[in-house]
């Protein structure tokens, strides 16, 4: 409708630069790697053998169906946290709403290794919990054994995909939605479960689908709590190992991207038509009542149950990071901050890089969301709706999958005016670690520019602006808000992301944080110091969460602020 | 400010379509310099696309676009020089008052100081100088649309859209800021066209206007012209209440005349095109009441019916009248103590020639 | 850098030598290892004190990737040195012609350590350490659990420490794999892997990293690791309660290290080779973070107490053989084997397991032949194989692991996937069997 449906050869030179990069560093890669599913073993021709084994194999088969059930049991635990936490922060006044929005970001930021080492510690069969119950009830409980250990880690670790979504959903439902059902004689439990849910349900689908992807997905959690019978890990046992040119990896690898592109679709299917929050007037969120006094310890209650039991995995990070020797007991021997002082003489590099890398991986995605926004949003470019899928199924990319690609791709070229192969190049795994969170930046881009009514970019072509100043000037700040919202979900998950990281570091020096964790929780006097690392990553992003949420925050208020102030003023009336 | 020379726009042969979809067909159409024009028509009459289509939004039109005699057809909207205030205002949220003025200045890279002096005194011209560093959120709604109008009018455009600009506000602003419009649109002497669905809007504010009606032109015109002679039904009764009465027409000894259902015959005026189909309209307040011992001067056209509704409004009373199968409306103006009629009373209307209006489309 | 330069001009009498081949050195060593920071920091320290011109990288890799990124980046290599423990993963490397030899100018150092020769006869790569295999347990979970201190690999065999073992798997583990390996080589083929399954029985976790087992036991997730010793001695030293033993059949396992073809640093590269095998990089071994033995016997005049010498003490890694050869013929059959019998089909091991000790337990009061036979039958049920030692070693049959499709006469009768569908039906079937074997002897002697 805008403009630029006349007026192509800006929009047509940003699209086309835009498809060249997803082609060279997301497609092509990934190609190069699935390619080997569809070849002969034996012979190298094109074949689909490698599939009939793949369902030949009972091992896959389980394999494929533990994955399934990892997925969907994290799908309802997480909801179980997240649905609660929205319900109180959209239907009540009270203090804790702070305390849940700090919660949608926290779990996400826990880096890898660390998270289920910590949670092992206090959940596994002989951690705090169990030989506390073991010594005064006679009995353990099995959080962490097998797959459990693995939906319970990843419920906690992915359920603020749910929370976010389900939040904003609830919050953007329209008060005159709720009032005439209670008009109509609905009221309690009911008019939640029959008219506020089934509104929010676009939020929460578009949340449950993420965490089921992601969960699918996963790699480090089943590596770490040694479950190898999922898919994930199954593909990343063969693909890694040693001289084996067995394609089975490789097809586990396609099988992932397929399924996981088709349940991306099946809940674009179950959310089309249903976006009911664009069809509202959209304001005011749901009546907010106060509670009573024992409501409201009731509510705390359940809050901090459920927020202990959320970041057990950062309590027990604690804990380690300053405890000295922590074996077969409930709490560390004795508590101490040389692990920090190691950390800060000998690993600051790994700081600093993570802050380089995330950063600008983080500056490239919003940069690339918001164009690739604005192209599949603002014009008629043929094929932008490609940009946004082919972008989009980055989330279903195992970051090995994308790590070996990079390698297979790049380690032909040299970076310009060096010796160095491109593919060890510090620069290609910022790159890689952009294409990795561009879906988080994309999401967070597309929704802030579907926030600015078309009109105000109009006014500004109108009053003599040429497309690229209107963006310049009226679009993206009038995105800020949500790009810089994608900066910060894309920036703190960049931050600890291992597994691309670990086929892609090239030297020691050029390693970020999650990088370091790893090599130091390979040794015995590493786990302390690898934990201070752990900590200081979520220290250092939970902060930038924070003060980016504050910057948002206050230029919301400045343009929102208080209509009164201007409708009392009579002078002008 | 007011300096600047006035333009004419022509459309000649315009139609626009949205893929299959035709939304504008075949508009002519002639304003003039200077002119205050209003396109009126009802939603999705396409009025809203043709002033788009002038400020260079939407997809290329067919036909040509002349401002000046030049065709910005296919010029991009920021080349055209066309000021547009939107119906939501479509203030920045993000800027102060002062650089949402400012902006269009900026883009035409203009010195800082003159900049300055022009946002100043276009912002003294709505009265809106001492809010100059709020944001728009901050503001009532006439106040937006005062700086709406300011942003628009700093950049001297050689034409004014205004995009159904008064839609947002309530009735008593409504009827202030259109007066105020009107005014700065003739002091500023800028050719100006003004998108409404409401004909009384239109036809106080503007010189002459046009009538759209399903992407079709339907007449241009002065807005009292129009209203007393419209040239079919559509602008007959989007004007204004009217009363349409469908005939055939027959040929009688010494004329013709228009028949309609039940038995009324009414002569037809020699200028009436010779067609099968005729349509009689009249404005209910044209009606008189024949008293009892009143008898109408001859030639006048006469219904007797009975009274089937009454509803008062304020300065008028208007009832509905049931002829054999037909309804018909008429005005009495209210007066204090004048007695009224009742429902079901009958009564006889008399309609004097002149007043009668036959449309043959 | 400056800092140092302006030390090194006032104190050139003092270290004209060092200054000297420093000079010679590039300005980059590149070495990707498996090792922990624990150690490969001693030696870069060490290294760089000696050599200030020259910046070391430590690129840390598991042994496999640290393999594939190799074979990967060969293109344009990068990488100087690999120094890793496994020997089987620089005979990958050597096969592929992905290493360059060299003569190490240090002397002193023997051709054997325990039965395992120190160095690659073709001198691709060089042990500069060794370590041998044993039990790691952790005292407070042995307490707690009232658990016996094991001595032996059988005592580990016993119902008592059932789940209560850990274990990574040779497809993950390069130094796991010399374990496995050394068992096969130790006590035959068949044999060998009964006792593998045999302990498997008993595990509670088989890890996926080999750091793995020492962290479950350090953090008392299981209580008894089978591990390579330096992981225990750095963990008691990092104040861990554990403790370890060396089992009468060990394999004293050396660490490697070589360099990479066409190395861009091949003298920084070189000088680091010298440097471990030198009398001042041998002595660094004894650092209590990292404590591995060293591959010069002169050297263990200076041993910390507790530590055991290999040249000395004939018992340790004596009693295996260890062929190389055979070893890299049958790599990865080993690991598809071990995978598909017992890392993929754990839980239906220990359910076998468990069923078996129950009812042995119950034959233990009451007597009975019939029961006894059919334990006999499910015992050997879970120690049956699918392939023979002959196949194993069959470059034919072998082949289905390691086929490249590069060379179109390459053709392989069968797919590595069919093979190991055709030995995972045979585990699980095998494993059920057994499971229903032994509760039938259960129910004859209730």
């Amino acid at each position: 409708m805008s403009a630029a449906v006349r007026f192509r050869w800006g929009p047509t030179g940003v699209g086309v630069s835009l498809a060249f990069f997803v082609a060279a560093f997301l497609v092509i890669p990934v190609l190069k790697v699935i390619l080997v599913a569809f070849q002969d073993p034996a012979t190298g021709t094109f074949t689909w053998v490698n599939f009939q084994d793949f369902f030949n194999t009972s091992l896959f088969r389980e394999s494929f169906w533990n994955s399934l059930y990892v997925a969907g049991m994290s799908v309802l635990l997480a909801s179980s946290i997240a649905i609660p936490l929205a319900y109180f922060t959209t239907r009540f006044n009270f203090g804790g709403a702070v305390l849940i929005q700090t919660l949608g970001v926290i779990p996400l930021i826990m880096p890898p290794f660390v998270g289920a080492v910590a949670m092992q510690l206090l959940f596994g069969s002989n951690g705090s919990v169990n030989l506390l119950l073991d010594e005064h009830f006679g009995f353990t409980l099995p959080f962490m054994e097998g797959l459990n250990g693995v939906i319970l880690v990843e419920s906690i670790h992915y359920f603020p995909f749910i929370l976010t979504n389900l939040s904003a959903s609830l919050a953007n439902i329209d008060r005159s939605l709720e009032e005439s059902a209670q008009n109509l004689g609905s009221s309690g439990i009911r008019l939640f479960r029959r008219i506020v849910f089934p509104l929010a349900m676009p939020g929460y689908i578009a949340g449950a689908s993420l965490v089921f992807l992601k969960v699918f997905d996963d790699l480090g959690t089943p590596l770490l709590l040694n479950v190898n019978k999922m898919l994930a890990p199954q593909a990343y046992l063969r693909i890694s190992s040693i001289g084996i040119t067995d394609p089975m990896g490789y097809v586990i690898s396609v099988m992932l991207v397929l399924f996981s592109i088709f349940s991306l679709w099946a809940s674009f299917l179950a959310l089309r038509g249903r976006d009911y929050a664009s069809v509202q007037k959209g304001g005011g969120g749901l009546l907010k009542r106060d509670l009573r006094r024992w409501e409201k310890s009731g509510a705390y209650a359940v809050i901090l149950l459920i927020l202990a039991f959320v970041l057990a995995p950062h309590i027990g990070l604690l804990l380690l990071s300053f405890g000295t020797v922590w074996s077969f007991a409930v709490l560390p021997d004795a508590y101490t901050i040389d692990h920090y002082l190691r950390v800060f003489e000998t690993s600051s590099q790994y700081i600093t890089n993570t802050l380089l890398y995330a950063g600008l991986a983080a500056s490239i995605d919003v940069m690339l969301g918001t164009a690739i926004a604005y192209i599949v949003w603002r014009t008629g470019l043929p094929g932008r709706k490609w940009l946004d899928y082919s972008a989009t199924v980055a989330l279903a990319i195992p970051g090995v999958v994308l790590g070996i690609g990079y390698l297979r791709l790049f380690h032909g070229w040299q970076v310009p005016f060096s010796e160095q192969p491109l593919s060890s190049w510090w620069v290609i795994l910022v790159i890689a670690l952009s294409i990795r969170r561009l879906p988080y930046a994309l999401r967070a881009c597309v929704a802030a520019l579907q926030q600015v009514s078309i009109t105000l970019e109009e006014a500004a072509q109108n009053l003599g602006a040429t497309t690229s100043r209107t963006v310049w000037r009226i679009t993206v700040p009038l995105m800020s808000g949500g790009i810089l919202a994608g900066f910060v979900t894309s920036f703190a998950t960049a931050a600890v992301e291992l597994s691309a990281t670990l086929m892609l570091v090239g030297q020691q020096s050029d390693a970020p944080l999650a990088y370091g964790i790893y090599v130091f929780m390979q040794s015995a006097a590493g786990r302390g110091p690898g934990a201070a690392l752990g900590i200081i990553a979520v220290v250092i992003v939970g902060l930038g969460t924070y003060l980016s949420h504050r910057i948002i925050e206050q230029s919301r208020r400045l343009r929102s602020s208080d209509r009164v102030i201007g409708e009392v003023d009579p002078t002008l009336e | 400010m007011s300096d600047s020379k006035s333009v004419s726009v022509k459309l000649r042969d315009v139609a626009l379509a949205f893929g299959d979809n035709l939304v504008l067909r075949n508009i002519d159409l002639d304003i003039g310099a200077g002119e205050f024009f209003a396109f009126l028509g009802p939603s999705g009459s396409g009025k809203s696309t043709l002033l788009r289509l002038i400020a260079g939004f939407g997809p290329t039109p067919s036909g040509q676009v002349l401002i000046d005699g030049e065709d910005v057809a296919r010029l991009p909207p920021w080349k055209r020089s066309v000021g547009m205030v939107f119906q939501n205002y479509a203030l920045w949220p993000h800027l102060s008052v002062r650089r949402n003025v400012a902006f269009g200045l900026e883009e035409r890279r203009l010195p800082a100081a003159e900049i300055r002096e022009r946002v100043d005194a276009a912002l003294d011209v709505v009265g809106l100088r001492d809010l100059a560093d709020r944001h728009p959120s901050q503001l009532s709604g006439g106040q937006q649309q005062r700086v709406a109008l300011a942003r628009t009018i700093v950049i001297e455009p050689r034409v004014l859209l205004l995009d159904e600009p008064l839609s947002n506000l309530d009735a008593n602003l409504r009827i202030r800021m259109r007066s105020e419009i009107r005014e700065l649109q003739r002091r500023l002497g800028i050719t100006t066209i003004f998108v409404t669905h409401d004909q009384e809007e239109a036809n106080t504010v503007a010189d002459r206007m046009a009538v759209l009606n399903d992407g079709v032109l339907q007449q241009v015109g002065a807005p009292m012209t129009m209203y007393d002679n419209p040239v079919n039904r559509f602008v007959a009764r989007f004007l204004g209440s009217a009363n349409l009465l469908d005939g055939e027409t027959a040929a009688v000894p010494g004329g013709r005349v228009l028949q309609t259902g039940g038995a009324l015959q009414i002569p037809l005026p020699d200028a009436v095109p010779e067609v099968a189909r005729v349509t009689l309209m009249f404005r209910p307040q044209h009606l008189l009441l024949i008293g009892p011992d009143s008898e109408p001067a001859s030639g006048t056209i006469r219904f007797t019916g009975h009274i089937q509704q009454r509803e008062f409004l304020g300065n008028l009373i208007r009832y509905s009248v049931t002829l054999h199968d037909q309804t018909i409306l008429f005005d009495q103006i209210h007066q204090l103590g004048a007695p009224s009629l009742t429902v079901g009373e009958q009564i006889e209307l008399a309609l004097p020639p002149d007043q009668a209006r036959f449309l043959t489309d | 850098m400056n800092k140092l330069c302006w030390l090194r001009t006032l104190l050139i009498p003092l270290f004209a030598t060092v200054c000297l081949s420093a000079q010679a050195l590039e300005e980059k060593l590149v070495i990707v290892t498996s090792f922990p920071e624990d150690l490969t920091s001693v030696f870069q320290a060490a290294f760089e004190k000696q050599h200030p011109e020259t910046k070391v990288e430590v690129l840390n890799k598991k042994t496999s990737a640290g393999v594939k990124y190799i074979q990967e980046t060969a293109g344009t290599n990068t990488t100087d040195l690999f120094w890793v423990s496994a020997p089987d993963a620089f005979g990958v490397l050597k096969g592929k012609g992905l290493l360059q030899p060299y003569q190490p100018t240090s002397e002193g150092i023997p051709d054997l350590i325990g039965s395992f020769p120190i160095n690659d006869p073709d001198r691709y790569f060089f042990g500069f350490a060794a370590s041998g295999y044993g039990i790691m347990y952790n005292t407070r979970y042995l307490k707690a659990k009232r658990l016996p201190v094991p001595r032996e690999w059988d005592d580990l065999k016993q119902p008592i420490y059932f789940g209560h073992v850990g274990m990574s798997a040779p497809s993950r583990s390069g130094t796991t794999h010399l374990t496995v390996e050394a068992i096969l080589q130790g006590e035959g083929w068949d044999q060998g892997w009964a006792t593998m399954k045999e302990l498997a029985g008993n595990f509670k976790t088989i890890t996926e990293r080999s750091f793995g087992v020492p962290d479950g036991v350090n953090s008392g997730e299981f209580g008894l690791g089978i591990v390579i010793d330096f992981f225990s001695y750095s963990s008691k030293a990092s104040g861990f309660p554990v403790e370890f033993v060396y089992p009468t059949i060990t394999a004293l396992v050396p660490a490697n290290v070589g360099m990479v073809k066409e190395a861009p640093h091949p003298q920084a590269a070189a000088a680091f080779i010298d440097y471990l095998l030198s009398d001042e990089g041998q002595e660094l071994l004894f650092d209590p973070k990292i404590q591995r033995l060293p591959v010069k016997p002169a050297i263990y005049a200076k041993a910390p107490p507790g530590l055991p010498n290999p040249f000395e003490d004939k018992s340790i890694g004596a009693a295996v053989t260890f062929d190389s050869d055979l070893s890299e013929g049958r790599y990865n059959l080993v690991n598809s084997l071990f995978d598909q019998l017992i890392t993929f089909r754990i839980e239906e091991l220990q359910a076998a397991t468990k069923a078996i000790q129950e009812a042995e337990a119950a034959l233990v009061e009451k007597p009975n032949p019939t029961a006894q036979e059919l334990i006999t039958k499910a015992r050997g049920l879970i120690a049956a194989l699918p392939v023979t030692e002959t196949e194993a070693s069959d470059p034919a049959f072998v082949a289905v692991f390691t086929k490249k499709r590069k060379k179109a006469t390459d053709e392989v009768p069968q797919r590595q996937a069919e093979v190991e569908q055709r030995w995972d039906n045979f585990a699980r079937s095998n494993y059920a069997e057994a499971e229903k074997l032994a509760k039938e002897a259960a129910l004859l002697v209730r």
